[in-house]
């Protein structure tokens, strides 16, 4: 599962001054290997200052046409590998990447008759862009309302590609911008076209507004959110506040680090873990989270974002407590089940014992 | 209920299909319990909280609208005693409940609370939502402005059922027009019939009949010209106006023209959606037909009408100069025979009062024992032969699950 696979950068597009597109070529023995959900993402691996280190990316490209795998990458303000990448990729260059995953995906099928409502913010854009495309080109009665915000015009991802799908597609998808540091412009003040931007962030003030603007025809609705921390939180809280059910909500976050709390985690507490049919008995060092502790004493625990997101390294708590830092991708329900993301526990009694199954 | 063994064949379907409460029940059971079934306008649901209920075959289904927009619908049925009372609650609209022992459901349907849990039910354990007691779920859809629920929750999309056929209907934008009828709560017409429903379906898709019951009445739209036929279940058909009409229909309709259909495009759209609701969609008026079986041999029939969406005044410019207009002179209105349009059907220049006519004295002689269909017109009534064969096959279909 966790194999990662040498493909070779096929192009790099510069999609904005902060921003470029990377496309893989994907050789044919490895299509099925490689085929993925619109939504889902791979994982990449580099060595920089010789450390090793893996992000994954979502994919933007859609999986139903034939095109090469595409990842957006964005700069981050202290970002190693989104710089790095950003900086030093060019075509011809070869990456380790691992196959697609994720759960954040769109179930589309030629069948469904439904509304989507997406939000994306940032270049939270990469994997709404992939179910937009796929759920226009699949689904030929389905609607798609989007909601895509910005610092500001320069900033948008993709922008060239919207306005397409937007000619060729114009009667099932809607889409509105929203930037939160519009630039004025000299030609404002004699530009009296119609606004083609809103002001604003992706907020419970604007997706209220977005949602009673753009009611849904076709009654089976899913809503897609993909962002910052920060416009998730506020995203689900506006659509939650209106009764839409969380069963009916899939999000997904990237970058930008979520706070996380302090805690304070037992030093050296002893682990018990069942991994490939194997037990394990080992101590989990100050500050260290479970799947850490085992990744530095050479064990080999499935992971992939490390942050809490993606959920390859679930694992089941058997005994004991923990905290997680952060989990973007278990449910209640397999919370109450006793699941537990390892790349984000750490230890909160003397004794834990996990199973990764 | 026929008493003896009726083995006379209709077209594709035996007589007893008309005339037997056993076909009566099986049609309830398997066509009208597994289909998707009319259910209003989407204006009938349309503030967040607003609720209606509608029947489908055997089962009662209870439609709300959340503050999300999206509609959801369950089996009115309380979990507790199966009871038919589910009504929408509270300052948000954000509760079902049942006022009988008011169990209460969110709007999902999941239970979340029941008086006195902890004395009377000590059998249920943990969280209510998980006792399998949540409400049973349907299916609600919108197509071209109207409701339609299903009563399985995992049904075909609606655009399954009708996407195929929608490019036969008319281009009318439905959702602009607004719905007209004397009455503010009354539909434009309700009306009982004495006959089955099979026999009003086949009235109302028979081609072959629109020349000469409605001789008078339906003759401003040109019966030669028309087009039909069938896409999976469902029946379509267009006519045109006649010329003398079309040529001047801007000043001779009745009412305002419905500008969402282009002129080139103008007629009457006079589809049958497969197994109870027909349309009407002319030049001014856009209407639905819905029947709604009650027994073999009594069937009520509710239209709903709707026109332009434009202020009294222009329906007032509009009915004058059409009602000076020299079309009428030769069109429309005009009773078959001579005679008191008060007590003749024949006579009153109403095409409904003829077609309901010729329905019930169609049911009278099903009990005859001479009746028979004695031939059949290849093309004008090759819809009514392919209906009864939609109706048997469905049943055939759905009785092996």
């Amino acid at each position: 599962m966790s194999t990662f696979y040498n493909l070779k950068v096929i192009d790099v597009v510069q999609e904005t001054s902060e921003s470029v597109v990377i496309a893989f070529d994907v050789p044919y023995e490895l299509y099925e290997t490689f085929d993925y959900k619109p939504g889902q993402y791979v994982t990449l691996k580099f060595n920089i200052n010789g450390e090793e280190v893996r992000r994954s990316y979502s994919l933007c490209s859609s999986p139903v046409l034939e095109e090469p795998l595409r990842i957006g990458v964005k700069r981050v303000k202290d970002g190693l590998v989104s710089n790095y990448i950003n900086d030093n990729i060019r075509p011809g260059d070869f990456i380790e990447v691992m196959p697609a995953d994720g759960r954040f995906y769109a179930d589309v099928k030629k069948s469904n008759y439904k509304t989507y409502y997406l939000f994306a913010a940032g270049s939270g854009i990469t994997p709404i862009l992939s179910i937009l495309r796929t759920v226009l080109v699949t689904e030929e009665r389905s609607y798609v309302y989007m909601f895509y915000g910005n610092k500001s015009e320069e900033t948008i991802m993709f922008k060239k590609e919207l306005d397409t799908l937007l000619q060729d597609y114009g009667d099932r998808f809607i889409l509105e911008h929203t930037l939160s540091r519009p630039k004025a412009k000299w030609s404002d003040l004699w530009n009296t076209k119609q606004e083609e931007y809103r002001k604003g962030r992706v907020d419970e003030k604007s997706i209220t507004w977005f949602i009673n603007e753009y009611p849904l025809y076709a009654q089976n609705a899913e809503y897609y959110i993909c962002g910052p921390g920060a416009m998730i939180a506020n995203t689900e809280k506006a659509l939650q506040q209106i009764d839409v059910p969380s069963s009916r909500i899939y999000k997904e976050s990237f970058g930008g680090k979520v706070v996380q709390q302090e805690v304070a985690a037992i030093a050296n507490a002893a682990l018990n873990a069942r991994l490939n049919g194997k037990s394990i008995t080992t101590t989990i060092p100050q500050g260290k989270t479970i799947l850490r502790a085992l990744i530095d004493q050479k064990y080999n625990p499935p992971y992939s974002c490390e942050g809490g997101v993606c959920s390859t390294c679930k694992c089941k708590l058997k005994e004991g407590k923990v905290h997680m830092h952060n989990n973007l991708s278990l449910d209640e329900e397999e919370v109450a089940a006793g699941y537990i993301l390892s790349c984000q526990s750490v230890p909160m009694s003397d004794k834990v014992t996990i199973e990764y199954s | 209920m026929s008493t003896t063994k009726n083995t006379k064949m209709m077209h594709a379907l035996p007589v007893a299909a008309y005339t037997s409460q056993e076909w009566f029940d099986k049609e309830m059971e398997l066509i009208f319990s597994k289909t998707w079934q009319f259910a209003g306008f989407i204006e009938d649901v349309a503030e967040a909280g607003d609720y209606i209920s509608v029947q489908a075959g055997l089962n009662n289904i209870f439609i709300i609208k959340g503050r999300d927009g999206r509609l959801r619908a369950f089996h009115n049925m309380c979990r507790h005693r199966g009871t038919q009372l589910l009504r929408a609650i509270g300052k948000g609209k954000k509760a079902i409940t049942c006022p009988y022992h008011d169990w209460t459901y969110d709007l999902e349907g999941k239970l979340i609370s029941i008086p006195k849990k902890e004395e009377e039910f000590p059998q249920l354990k943990g969280e209510l939502h998980q006792c399998d007691l949540n409400l049973h779920e349907a299916s609600v859809d919108i197509f071209k402005g109207m409701l339609f629920v299903h009563p399985d929750k995992d049904a075909p999309s609606i655009m399954e059922y009708f996407g195929e056929v929608e490019p036969y209907l008319g281009p009318h934008i439905v959702e602009e027009l607004v719905e007209y009828s004397e009455s503010e709560t009354e539909p434009v017409y309700a009306k009982e019939i004495n006959a089955n429903w099979k026999i009003i379906v086949e009235n109302y898709i028979d081609h072959y009949h629109l020349a000469h019951l409605h001789e008078g009445t339906l003759n401003m739209y040109d019966h030669a010209k028309a087009e039909f036929g069938w896409i999976g279940p469902h029946y379509w058909f267009y006519e045109p106006l006649v010329p003398e009409y079309a040529a001047d229909v801007k000043n001779a309709s009745p009412q305002p023209l419905i500008d969402s259909v282009p002129e080139d495009k103008i007629g009457a759209y006079v589809p049958w959606l497969f197994p109870n609701i027909g349309l009407s969609e002319g030049e001014s008026t856009w209407s639905t037909f819905h029947v709604t079986p009650l027994a073999p041999d009594r069937t009520l029939v509710v239209i709903r009408s709707k026109v332009m969406n434009v202020s009294e005044w222009e329906f007032t410019k509009q009915y004058t100069k059409s009602s000076m207009h020299k079309v009428w002179k030769h069109y429309g209105n005009k009773g078959k025979y001579e005679g008191d349009p008060e007590t003749d059907p024949m006579a009153s220049g109403d095409f409904m009062a003829e077609d309901v006519y010729a329905c019930e004295q169609q049911q009278k002689s099903l009990q005859s024992p001479l009746f028979s269909v004695g031939a059949q017109a290849q093309r004008g009534e090759y819809a009514i032969y392919k209906f009864q064969s939609v109706v048997k096959e469905w049943m055939e279909k759905h009785q092996d699950k």
